[in-house]
This record gives C-alpha cells, sequence and structure tokens, in this order.
C-alpha cells in the first residue's frame, strides 16, 4: 500500500450537496482534518434541483412549526454569510378566489408564532408590488422569501472548506466501507473518471448523501427508511416576477413562483416514487399539465412565457424508526449516531431536512463529530461570510478591479461574474482580450471566467462548468455556447476524445431538459439544436462518456 | 400588385424555384420573413447521405429507394435524373462553385473533426472521397486568435484518428484589431468582412509562415473568407504556398450566407422581387384556388398571382408551428401530416430519430397543398415545410430543397394542374 | 388542456432563438467594437435588466435604430424595439444641448430660415464648425444641410393652397421638417406631381416634427407632445375629412407609423394605415388603373436606387423603384441594400462620426463605382450623407417623377382640367 493510499482523516463527508458541503466547511473550521468525498459533481442530487427558495419558514408555518422556526433563522443567517448567494426579493403569499381566505388569518397567526415577519397587505398593493401576480387575488401576506442559489451556495462552502485545510474528491463514489469488528475506518473510493480504487482512512465518516445515503448506509450495514419523493419543476425564459409568489392554502402542486437569477421557476409536483427510481427522474406530460394549470393561477403569464426545460428531483424523506410504512414521515433534520442506534462506531447520518437548514444540519452533525472525536470547538458557519460574500457591496462597487481595456464600465459579462461569484470575482483574470470574449451569450459568461472555474472551482467537464457559472443555462440550451466552451476545456484537458464525449453528452443532457415542453420557440431550438449538433457536426457519431459523467 | 407567381419564403428551395421561374420569363415575388435557415449551411448540400446510421456511397441508388410519401417518391427517379445535371449550373450561374457527383457522395470534414457524406461541396471545402485515405498529407490546422467557433483540438483529432500527422496554431493580422476588442462580435461573418484587399496578403503572409515553421503539405483554416462573393476564397488560396482548405464553422456560416447572397442576388438580378422582413399573414383560399396573399408591410394591397408556392421551411423557420397540442402550418392553416399526442413528437434521446423532423404539410404527388381535405389547384409546397423526410438522420435536406423547387418550378413553366 | 398557444413576449424577445443572423446584418458592430451588437444588446441583455437594471449597458447608445437586424430576423423578435426601450428606461445619462439643438428640428429651423443666407454661410465657416465640434460635440467633418430662405408651408399658402381645392380628389401632405426648413422644392415637386393625376394637396391642420429626432435623443417627451398634435390633425383629415396623409421621407412614415405604436406606447392603429409614403400611394393608384403618368420624350437618367433603413424596414422599396423604372429613358440600378451611416442626428455627433463614415463606406464604393447621374432614396439624412461623401447628386424619386413627366399630358390623360 503506497503512502498516498494510507491517507487517514479526522473526518471523511460522503456527499457533494449542500448538507455534505456544509459540514465539510463545518468540520474544517473547527480544525478537523477533513475530506470531502463526492460520487459526481457538488449539487448534482436534490440541491441542484429544487426551487432555490429562500424559505421564510412561511411555508411550513401551519403544517410544521419547528421547520417553520427553523427556516427563518436561517433564512436570517444565509442573508448575513451568503450573501452572493442570496436575492432578497421577498414574497407574497396570495389567495385566489378559489381559496378560502379563512386559511390566511390561521397562516398569519402561526408565522408569527414561528418568529416569520408576516403581514397581510393589501390585494392592491400585493398587485403594485409584483404586477406579475393574478390580479384576482382577494389576500395578500407579505412575508421575507428570497431567492437562494444552490450552486453558488454549495461551492462557496466547498471553497471555504479548503481553505481551512479540507481535502476535496468529486467524481469518486464510496463503493465500499472499511471496517474493523464494530467500527467504520474508512472508504473505499472509484474513481468515476477512470476506474481506480483507492481507500481513505477516518476515525469518523458522515453520510450526507440525501436520499443516496439510504444505499450509502446499507453498505454500511444499517438501515434508514427512506421514502423518495418527486417534485418536478419549469423554468421559464426570463424573470415573469421579481418577488416569489405563494399561493395562501395548503401546500400543494405548484404553489410557488420563484424568481432565480435570469428565470422564474413553477413548482413542484409531489409524487411517491420507488427507490429504484431515484436516479430517473423525467418529467412526463401530465407532471407539466399539472404544473401549467396550477401555475397559470397564480401567475397568468406563465400561459404565454417561453418554458426552457422541465427538472425533478427527489426530496429525502426519513421515516421515523420503526414505522418502515412511512405514515410519519418527517421534514426535519434527522441525526443519527449509528453507534447509539445500530451499535455502529464510527459512522453517522445527517439527512432530512431541507436546502434552507444545510448549515444546521452541518451543525448538528458537526456538533456530534466533535463530541464523538472528543474535540472542544464551537460552531461558527452561522458568523463568518462565505467566500465571494465578505464584502457588503458587490453591485459594481468594491469588487472593481478588472477592467475593459477599452470601455469605461465594466461589460454585461464581468458585471454578471460579480453577481455569481461576489467578492472571488475578482480572482478572474482578463490577460487578453481573448479572455474578455463570451462564450455564453445568454448567461453572459466569459473565457475568463470559464478559465477561472477550470482551475478553482473542480471543473472537469461542461456540466461542471454550467453549474459554476450558468454556462449553457439560459434561453438557447447550450445551443450557441456548449462547443465554445468545449474548445476552451480541451486546452485544460488535453484530451479532445474525453471533451467531445463530454460536449456530446450535455448537448444531451441539455436536449433532455427541454423535450417535455418542447414546443414553439423550445421545439424551433431542438431542431436548431440537431442541425448544428448531429447535422453540421457530427456529434452523434461520437459515442457517450464511457463513465457515468453523472447522475443523469 | 399582379405577379405570375409568388414564393412564399426566402431560402435556398424558394430561391431556386424563383430563379428558374425568372428564367422562363415568369414574374415573380419572393415574401421572407427574417433572413433563412440557409445561413447554417455546412458547406456542403446532402441529396442522400445516411440510412438506418449507415454512410450511403451512391446517393442516388438510395433516392431510388425511399418509401412512399417521402418527396424523392414524389419526384420519381426519372425527374430526378432528369433535374440534377441542372443543379451545378444554376447555382454557378449565381455565383457559387459546387463539386461533387450525384451517384459517388463524397466527405466533408465537420467542424469537430468527423467525416460526413456529401452530394455538393462549395468551393474549396474541406472534402475527401474517402475519410480512410486522405490526400493532405501533414495538415497545419490555423485558426484566428480568439476566434470561439472553430476547434483546432478536435480537428486534430480527427486528423489523427485518419491516420495524419498535424500542428495546431493560431496567429492575427492587424486588420482584426478592431473587431477583436467587441467581446462577442468576433464571429466568423464579421471576421469575412475584413479580410479583403490588403489583409487577404497580411493573412496568406501568416499563413505561409505558418506553413514553413510546421513543414506543413496542407492548411486547413475555418471558413471566414469570402462574405460577399468566392473571390477572395481565390485570392489567398493564390498567395499560400500550400494547398488550402476550409473547414465551415458554427454559425454563423459563412459559406451559406454567402450562398444565399449569391442566389437572392442573382434573383434581383434576373428581375425578381425580393420582399424582406415581411410576414405573410393570410390568403384569399376559395374553392381551392388561392387568388392573394397578405403582408403585414402591404397592409391592405394583396398581392395576387396565379401561383403559388409555399417554401417556408420547417420548425426553424416558422414554415410549422407548435403548441402543446398541435402542429399547425401558421400562414394559411394548411393540413399537416402530424397524428398523436406530444409524446409521441420527440424522443428523450437527441441523437435518436425524432418524428418532428419529417412533419410538414401534405402533399399531393405533385406537392399541391391541402385545407380542410380539399386540395389547393394553384399552391404547392416545397422544401422542408413539404415534409415526409428527416433531413437530418438521411442527410437530405439539400436535395430535397432543390429538387422540389425546380420541379415545382417547371410545373408552373409547363402549366400543369 | 389549452395552454401555450400563443408564446409572446414583450416585443417578442423570448421568440429569439440565438440564431445570431441579426449580428451579421447591424451595420454598427464590424465599425464599433464598443457596441454589443444587436443580439447581446437586445434580447440577450434584456433577460439581464429584466433581473436588474444595472445590467443595463450605456454602450446601447451606439444603436442606430436602423432596425436592419429586426428585417434580418427569422423569429420576429423586435430587437431594434428592445433595444430603444431600454435606452429610453435604463440609461442614465440624460441629452446634452447637443442632443437638444439637434433633436429639436422645428425650433431650429423656425430661428434658422428668416436668416438662411447667415445661418448657411456661418454653418460653413471653419471657426465656427470648430467651436461646434469642441463646444458641442457636433462633428467639424459633417457638412450641415442649408436651410431654405422660405419655409415650404409658407410657399405653399402663398402660391399653391388656394388653388388645390379645384382638384377632383384631395390628399393630406405631411411634409416634414427637411422639406418645411431645408429643401422646399421637393414638396413642390410632391404638388406638381400629385396635381398631375389629380389630386389636389393639402396640409395637416397642425403639423409637428415627427418625433424620429427626439427619440433617439431620448426626449420622449416632447417627442410625445409633437406625436400627440401630429395625431391629432391626422385623425382630423383620416377620420372627418376622409383624407390620406402621404409623406416624401420614409423616416417621418416609419416613426409615425410604427414607432408611435412601438416607442412611444401610443395607439395609432385607427388611423395607421392611412398614413403612407406618397409612392406607395401613387403607385396603388396606378396598379389599380386609377390614374396614369406620361412622360416627357426623351428623358435620359442612369439611376440607382438606395433603400433607406427605415424603407427596408417598412418594407415598402418595390413602390419607390417600381415608380422608377416605369420611367422610359431610366437606366435602373438598385444598390445592395446597405445603411449609408448617418441615422438622423446620429452621425452628426462627433463620437459617432467615425463610425458613420465607416458604416457608410461600402455604399458609397458602389454608388461611385455605378458611374449614374443621380442617387435616387426616400430618406433626406441619407440624401445629405450621401452628397456630402460621394458628391453625387441625390433626390427622392417623388422628384424624379416630377422631373420626368409631362404634366400637361399627364393631366390630360387623367383627365384633369385645372
Amino acid at each position: 500500500m503506497s503512502q498516498e493510499n494510507k491517507r487517514h482523516y479526522d473526518v471523511i463527508i460522503i456527499g457533494g450537496g449542500a448538507t455534505g458541503a456544509g459540514t465539510a466547511r463545518d468540520c474544517a473550521m473547527r480544525g478537523l482534518k477533513t475530506l470531502l468525498v463526492e460520487r459526481f459533481d457538488f449539487t448534482a442530487g436534490a440541491t441542484g434541483r429544487n426551487h432555490g427558495l429562500l424559505h421564510s419558514g412561511a411555508r411550513y408555518a401551519v403544517t410544521d412549526s419547528e421547520s417553520a422556526s427553523e427556516c427563518i433563522k436561517e433564512n436570517m443567517i444565509l442573508r448575513r454569510i451568503a450573501r452572493h448567494c442570496v436575492d432578497d426579493t421577498g414574497g407574497l403569499f396570495v389567495t385566489l378566489p378559489e381559496d378560502d381566505l379563512d386559511y390566511q388569518h390561521n397562516f398569519v397567526k402561526c408565522c408569527r408564532e414561528a418568529g416569520i415577519d408576516a403581514e397581510p397587505i393589501d390585494p392592491q398593493e400585493a398587485i403594485r408590488l409584483e404586477p406579475a401576480v393574478n390580479h384576482e387575488i382577494i389576500g395578500a401576506v407579505k412575508v421575507p422569501d428570497g431567492a437562494i442559489d444552490p450552486f453558488r451556495l454549495t461551492v462557496a462552502n466547498v471553497v471555504s472548506a479548503r481553505k481551512d485545510g479540507a481535502d476535496i474528491l468529486t467524481y469518486h463514489e464510496v463503493i465500499a466501507f472499511e471496517r474493523e469488528r464494530d467500527r467504520i475506518i474508512g472508504v473505499k473510493l472509484r474513481d468515476n473518471k477512470n476506474g481506480e480504487i483507492i481507500t481513505r482512512y477516518a476515525d469518523l465518516v458522515i453520510n450526507a448523501g440525501g436520499i443516496w445515503g439510504h444505499h450509502i448506509a446499507e453498505l454500511a450495514g444499517v438501515r434508514i427508511n427512506m421514502f423518495p419523493a418527486k417534485g418536478a419543476l419549469l423554468i421559464f425564459g426570463h424573470r415573469i416576477n421579481n418577488v416569489v409568489i405563494n399561493r395562501c392554502r395548503k401546500p400543494a402542486d405548484a404553489d410557488i413562483l420563484v424568481p432565480g437569477d435570469t428565470i422564474s421557476l413553477i413548482g413542484t409536483t409531489s409524487s411517491r416514487i420507488p427507490y429504484d427510481q431515484i436516479d430517473n427522474m423525467d418529467v412526463t406530460p401530465e407532471e407539466v399539465d399539472v404544473l401549467m394549470r396550477e401555475g397559470t393561477k397564480i401567475a397568468p403569464a406563465l400561459a404565454y412565457t417561453r418554458i426552457l426545460r422541465a427538472y425533478a428531483g427527489v426530496r429525502p424523506l426519513v421515516a421515523a424508526d420503526h414505522d418502515p410504512s412511512g405514515r410519519s414521515i418527517s421534514r426535519g433534520i434527522v441525526c443519527l449516531d449509528h453507534a447509539k442506534r445500530d451499535g455502529l462506531e464510527g459512522f453517522i447520518t445527517i439527512t432530512g431536512g431541507k436546502l434552507m437548514t444545510y448549515r444546521l444540519m452541518a451543525e448538528w452533525a458537526t456538533d456530534l463529530a466533535c463530541k464523538k472525536l472528543g474535540k472542544d470547538a464551537k460552531c461558527r458557519t452561522a458568523e463568518v461570510p462565505l467566500p465571494g460574500s465578505e464584502l457588503e457591496a458587490h453591485e459594481g462597487g468594491t469588487v472593481m478591479t478588472h477592467h475593459k481595456a477599452h470601455v469605461i464600465e465594466l461589460s454585461t459579462d464581468q458585471k454578471a461574474a460579480e453577481e455569481r461569484h461576489g467578492s472571488l470575482s475578482s480572482e478572474i483574470s482578463y490577460k487578453t482580450l481573448a479572455d474578455e470574449a463570451v462564450v455564453c451569450e445568454c448567461e453572459q459568461v466569459s473565457v475568463g471566467e470559464l478559465k477561472y472555474a477550470i482551475d478553482s472551482l473542480h471543473c472537469e467537464n461542461l456540466i461542471n462548468l454550467r453549474r459554476r457559472t450558468r454556462l449553457g443555462m439560459g434561453t438557447c440550451q447550450g445551443e450557441l455556447c456548449a462547443c465554445r466552451a468545449a474548445g476552451i476545456l480541451v486546452k485544460a484537458n488535453k484530451c479532445a476524445e474525453r471533451t467531445l464525449r463530454d460536449l456530446s453528452s450535455f448537448i444531451n443532457e441539455r436536449w433532455k431538459g427541454m423535450y417535455p415542453v418542447a414546443w414553439g420557440e423550445s421545439l424551433v431550438e431542438g431542431q436548431f439544436m440537431s442541425w448544428l449538433y448531429e447535422g453540421v457536426c457530427g456529434l452523434d457519431e461520437i459515442a457517450l462518456p464511457e463513465d457515468k459523467i453523472d447522475a443523469k | 400588385m399582379k405577379y405570375d407567381s409568388i414564393i412564399i419564403g426566402g431560402g435556398i428551395s424558394g430561391l431556386v424555384c424563383g430563379i428558374s421561374l425568372l428564367k422562363a420569363g415568369q414574374k415573380v415575388a419572393i415574401v421572407s420573413s427574417g433572413q433563412s435557415a440557409l445561413h447554417f449551411n455546412s458547406g456542403a448540400f446532402e441529396l442522400f447521405g445516411r440510412k438506418d446510421g449507415k454512410d450511403i456511397s451512391n446517393p442516388l441508388e438510395e433516392v431510388a429507394r425511399v418509401p412512399e410519401g417521402h418527396p424523392y417518391a414524389k419526384l420519381g427517379i426519372d425527374i430526378i435524373k432528369k433535374l440534377l445535371p441542372q443543379v451545378k449550373p444554376l447555382f454557378a450561374e449565381a455565383g457559387i462553385t459546387l463539386v461533387g457527383s450525384d451517384t459517388e457522395n463524397h466527405y466533408r470534414f465537420t467542424p469537430i473533426g468527423m467525416f460526413k457524406p456529401a452530394w455538393l461541396s462549395m468551393l474549396d471545402y474541406a472534402t475527401a472521397s474517402s475519410p480512410d485515405n486522405l490526400p493532405w498529407g501533414k495538415v497545419a490546422v490555423v485558426n484566428i486568435t480568439g476566434f470561439l467557433d472553430f476547434y483546432p483540438d478536435f480537428i486534430a483529432r480527427g486528423l489523427n484518428l485518419a491516420g495524419l500527422e498535424c500542428e495546431t496554431r493560431d496567429f492575427t493580422i492587424p486588420e482584426l484589431d478592431t473587431l477583436r476588442k467587441s467581446s462577442t462580435e468576433m464571429r466568423a461573418t464579421n471576421i469575412a468582412r475584413f479580410i479583403t484587399g490588403e489583409a487577404i496578403r497580411h493573412f496568406a503572409e501568416e499563413v505561409n509562415r505558418i506553413i514553413t515553421e510546421t513543414n506543413a503539405d496542407t492548411v486547413l483554416m475555418p471558413a471566414v473568407v469570402g462574405l460577399f462573393d468566392e473571390e477572395p476564397v481565390r485570392l489567398l488560396r493564390e498567395q499560400v504556398t500550400r494547398p488550402l482548405y476550409y473547414v465551415s464553422t458554427m454559425p454563423m456560416s459563412l459559406c451559406g450566407m454567402r450562398a444565399q447572397m449569391r442566389l437572392r442576388n442573382h434573383f434581383q438580378h434576373l428581375g425578381g422581387s425580393y420582399l424582406i422582413g415581411d410576414t405573410v399573414y393570410s390568403g384569399d383560399l376559395d374553392a381551392g384556388r388561392l387568388s392573394s396573399i397578405h403582408t403585414v408591410n402591404l397592409g391592405d394591397m394583396a398581392l395576387e398571382a396565379d401561383r403559388f408556392v409555399l417554401a417556408t421551411g420547417s420548425f426553424f423557420s416558422h414554415g410549422l408551428e407548435a403548441t402543446p397540442n398541435k402542429v399547425f402550418e401558421p400562414v394559411f392553416n394548411l393540413d399537416v401530416n402530424v397524428e398523436g399526442p406530444r409524446s409521441g413528437w420527440c424522443d428523450m434521446d437527441l441523437y435518436n430519430r425524432q418524428r418532428y423532423m419529417g412533419f410538414g404539410v401534405i402533399t399531393d404527388d405533385s406537392f399541391h397543398v391541402y385545407k380542410n381535405g380539399r386540395r389547393v389547384d394553384n399552391m404547392q409546397a416545397i422544401g422542408a415545410v413539404a415534409g415526409g423526410h428527416d433531413a437530418i438522420k438521411e442527410e437530405s435536406g439539400g436535395g430535397v430543397a432543390i429538387l422540389t423547387a425546380m420541379k415545382v418550378a417547371s410545373d408552373i413553366v409547363n402549366g400543369l394542374k | 388542456m389549452e395552454y401555450q398557444e400563443n408564446t409572446i413576449s414583450k416585443n417578442n424577445f423570448e421568440e429569439c432563438i440565438k440564431c445570431t443572423i441579426c449580428t451579421v446584418y447591424c451595420p454598427v458592430t464590424v465599425v464599433n467594437p464598443d457596441y454589443p451588437g444587436p443580439k447581446q444588446g437586445g434580447p440577450d441583455g434584456e433577460r439581464y435588466r429584466l433581473k436588474k437594471p444595472f445590467f443595463y449597458d450605456e454602450a446601447l447608445k451606439y444603436c442606430l435604430n436602423c432596425k436592419r437586424c429586426e428585417v434580418a430576423c427569422p423569429s420576429n423578435v423586435k430587437i431594434g424595439d428592445i433595444i430603444q426601450l431600454a435606452r429610453i428606461k435604463y440609461s442614465k445619462h440624460p441629452p446634452t444641448l447637443r442632443d437638444r439643438m439637434l433633436a429639436e428640428t422645428d425650433v431650429m429651423g423656425t430661428l434658422a430660415t428668416p436668416f438662411a443666407p447667415i445661418v448657411n454661410g456661418m454653418l460653413r465657416m471653419k471657426p465656427v464648425k470648430k467651436i461646434m465640434d469642441s463646444v458641442l460635440k457636433i462633428d467639424d467633418g459633417r457638412t450641415f444641410p442649408t436651410y431654405a430662405s422660405q419655409k415650404f408651408s409658407s410657399w405653399y399658402k402663398k402660391h399653391a393652397g388656394s388653388s388645390q381645392g379645384a382638384y377632383p380628389r384631395q390628399v393630406v401632405y405631411f411634409h416634414g421638417c427637411y422639406v418645411q426648413y431645408n429643401f422646399p422644392q421637393l414638396g413642390k415637386d410632391l404638388v406638381t406631381l400629385m396635381n398631375a393625376v389629380g389630386y389636389g394637396v393639402q396640409l395637416l391642420e397642425k403639423e409637428k416634427c415627427c418625433g424620429v429626432a427626439k427619440i433617439a435623443n431620448k426626449l420622449i417627451n416632447d417627442a410625445m407632445r409633437d406625436a400627440r398634435i401630429n395625431l391629432k390633425s391626422i385623425r382630423k383629415a383620416v377620420i372627418d375629412d376622409n383624407m390620406q396623409v402621404i409623406a416624401t421621407s420614409s423616416t417621418c412614415t416609419f416613426t409615425m407609423r410604427d414607432e408611435y405604436l412601438h416607442i412611444l406606447g401610443l395607439d395609432n392603429l385607427d388611423v395607421r394605415d392611412d398614413i403612407m409614403l406618397a409612392t406607395r400611394f401613387l403607385y396603388n393608384l396606378i396598379d389599380e388603373g386609377k390614374v396614369k403618368l406620361v412622360f416627357k420624350d426623351g428623358y435620359q437618367k442612369r439611376v440607382a436606387y438606395h433603400t433607406p433603413c427605415h424603407m427596408e424596414k417598412l418594407g415598402w422599396s418595390i413602390y419607390s423603384t417600381s415608380l422608377l423604372k416605369m420611367i422610359p429613358g431610366l437606366d435602373f440600378i438598385q444598390l445592395d441594400s446597405n445603411c449609408c451611416g448617418i441615422a438622423g442626428t446620429y452621425g452628426f455627433k462627433k463620437e459617432n462620426y467615425e463610425y458613420s463614415q465607416g458604416i457608410g463606406r461600402p455604399l458609397f464604393d458602389q454608388i461611385l463605382e455605378s458611374k449614374v447621374d443621380v442617387v435616387a432614396t426616400d430618406c433626406e439624412t441619407c440624401k445629405w450623407q450621401i452628397e456630402m461623401s460621394t458628391g453625387m447628386p441625390v433626390a427622392n424619386p417623388v422628384s424624379i417623377l416630377a422631373e420626368a413627366i409631362d404634366v400637361e399630358k399627364t393631366k390630360m390623360a387623367n383627365g384633369i382640367d385645372v
């Protein structure tokens, strides 16, 4: 066994979602020698497949007061520590003529009990605040909702963990645990890019695999009952609304419309699926119909706004122990010490919860880890801003360290890069005119920004680049930029074969989101994509990657 | 305004049809809603390139074998054989040099270094009779510094797989300095505007320097020369010391745009009226006869004609449109060949056959269109909107567009009902 | 379930499928790398501006508003409108004194015409040009259009107005600032031509500048005020008096038909179809067999037609060119459709002068190569630009027609005895 293979950590965290990354950050900040492993890319699971809603907690106020108060506390913390990931849009809970206005009274009462600043306002005032809302509304409540970018948030946590000495391994999948009697002592990892197997050792392994944590626990020989719930969403071509619109009723299908960066999202549906279907996230025509039927009620503009794509994610709902039926499901945080629960030392699971409470989940898991490892260190993740969010204002104010050679103000792509990376955007170098060239024209991603992402943000392929920068997330869904980005990536990885396969799978992945909504301009765009990449280029003749590049 | 024939759609099919009609002495107008899909041409036209995922060597053989309902089947092999010899001369008159054979496909080299079967390629594009036996020797793949729509590394991979040695280089010339300052507009067509006159000489000097440095036998470069005509293409070739060939870029496609401009100029030169940026929104259709059409720009002034040709293209050009529940022809609401709900239109895998590619208006064997089951006696559909073929999977789009256009033009001239 | 039967966004910006065809036809991007181009400035930028006004790019001021991007777009995206509306909505730079002076064509014209010889002389003087260049940032390379000593409307009142009622049919003429203050001869030619085919020419009760220069210089309130006055007069003419309104400027026509509606948001749909270019009006009458033109014997001229950008957008050059082609002895040449670079007041501004001339160069070269006697075009600012940049005479098709017809024989052929 080589020296490299004997690497020993205090803690290994499995799962590159927000929870895993947040836990890695917390552990590293508390001085633990930390390794974060992820089988594909950061945010490839549920973290990257939700609304991107900075919940005020109001949605849970009536049904789950504990979640509601957790949410509002974390909401306020994230506004401080993750400024560059948060868009303070505010939110509305609106009552439609078909809804019961009485619900609103109880709703406001429950919100206030949970510490959420819910303010009933005149419907006309709500329409003035957000003209996209259905003008027929009979009631409206203002709440401190916002939008949060889960990709940025997760990567900022990773960067923070790295700064505090954590090691990061993406595309490394846990295939087995190393055990010593009733103790987990390490993990066996397969490099999903080349199939190599390595082993890493630690005093403690934290399972932060979300819904996939069920499988990870099984590998460790313990059982957690998870009940996957699929939620489908639609992405619209531009910002229809600038304020989050929720429907003021018992949570149901398609009752939240969130403005996320340059787009708006409506969601979600909710359906229980068998566990073996969790990697199969196709959106059905029926789900699209439900989202449109309900969504157009809260914002009529959806009925005639271009839909860019449809996607679905899985919520990891955890059944209470000793309830295999899943009837008493909790949406709250579940932190399991398997030593206590199952007699298995060196292994804990952090699951349940939601994107909003990722930091709190990380805190719980790290608290438990520290306790078990005998480390006395306080959590500081609620006070210390994430990398990129250190500075107060990043809107063309403090971070203007880079300039175009030939214009007086920042170009649109440079402004966009600042929005995406906050103060970290100063690390993007515009050494030459070529670095200033725009690759993704819809989402304003420059060559310089891509190079920064390749060098500093764990980017192996185009999908990684998309998640770090919004490359290919705009109107044309990569039709114009994917090939350009591949041309830049290949300069870094020096492997044309791999990059072409990557390009082929990237384009196909984009289409998979487009085809459930392939009518109108999305069908035109799809045809254009086929003409270019299959017709002109012959990309269909390039085999897909042999390794699994991503969950999909 | 009265014409003998009016063509709706000013892309390749509409222009070929219009030119053919003008040459027969007709008074012709083309109404074109914006520029055409020809702008994305690959540098070649295909007659029939692939079947069941396999390359076809003799396209004419395959054309003779297409199933019923395919535009080629409607044309019939005899007519196709009669029309084929007229294609190259027609393009040559417009100033477009095409090379290739009707009975033996050649291969074109794609922007990502793949080889695809082609029927007629534009002047000096990188083509070969077979990818297994490339006559290029050692290749220098040159790019213009900062040009993002050309991929020397992928081209090099393609050449290496074909057993050729190659080197990639990039360079620039001072004439491009201004354009380079733009962060978005360094596009093939814009570059081409600057490579004229003196700049061609500077360009050639740089290419020659690279030839000397790399000792290359052949040079491949992005198609960024000759926006308006082929003259700069020839001039550059003359000044470069080794054979020089062009590889098409990602959009815009320079060769496609040049073809569009040449054909349009030719059409106008022959006396045709080309109404660009105007949209036909309705027609006066009575008893199976269309008497006139109305456009947005001309308003209450109808355009009248004896014959109408629908050359509006596929979805991209809005010859067809789709809502969640239906596909329709947006100008006249003609009958279309689409059945079933949208779940059957597309395949989840982009590279599988997409049924929607074959969508189009319903036509009889002489390409007359139908509305509510009734034939429109003086309107025919040509090109992509005629449907019944998968231009991508078959590599048949160019052939269908050109041949249906010529056939319908000759029908009109011969007064065929 | 029925939804998404149409996907309509404001100015159709969501219809954009990022094909980049518009970028090929933008005359500005190739000469000015600071301009982000129609795609980036238009639909791409709009998504970002909807997110935050912070993303507005002041470089959009370089847009000529030529609308060639819209003509080229296969997806019917109103790219030019998106950019103009963004400038109006988001630009933080208020119009300068220079912008106001260039835009206030009425005020400047009214001030200048009484002193035309002096003003014209001064505008040609080097020191004056230098001062305008350095103080006002009006480029000293630019030749100013000369002011006429008598306004067109004054001439009309004195010499033509009273006799118009004698003609069997009537039409209203929107002369515009150029005919009014700089070149009344075109208005006189229009009267000659229309009278010859039996139409008396009336003027609007009250006419203001169409507003194109004010819109271009973001003087939106002023443009609105003028537009409302014009629309009121036009409504009176069209609805009350049952006359159509014709103009000799493609830009005035385009502005009143389309910019009032799309940029200023003024509903003109009740009269829009009745505002048209004189050549369209005349062509229609001839096409329907209602009137005839009889041309002089021995007319010989080689004429090249330049399609102004707004004419291209209107899609109406077919009328002007068809009329010119009717003239026996006229050797007609169609120039490639290229922007001349002036774009109204754009080319007068010092910061744009070089770009303006660069944009026009392909057109100028083609004109100089074509060896024609005269260039015909329907736009007055194109006329200034081409005359200044090529030294070739430029005439409106109406003037060429007025010169080419045999007035008496035309009157006879149309049964006019006035």
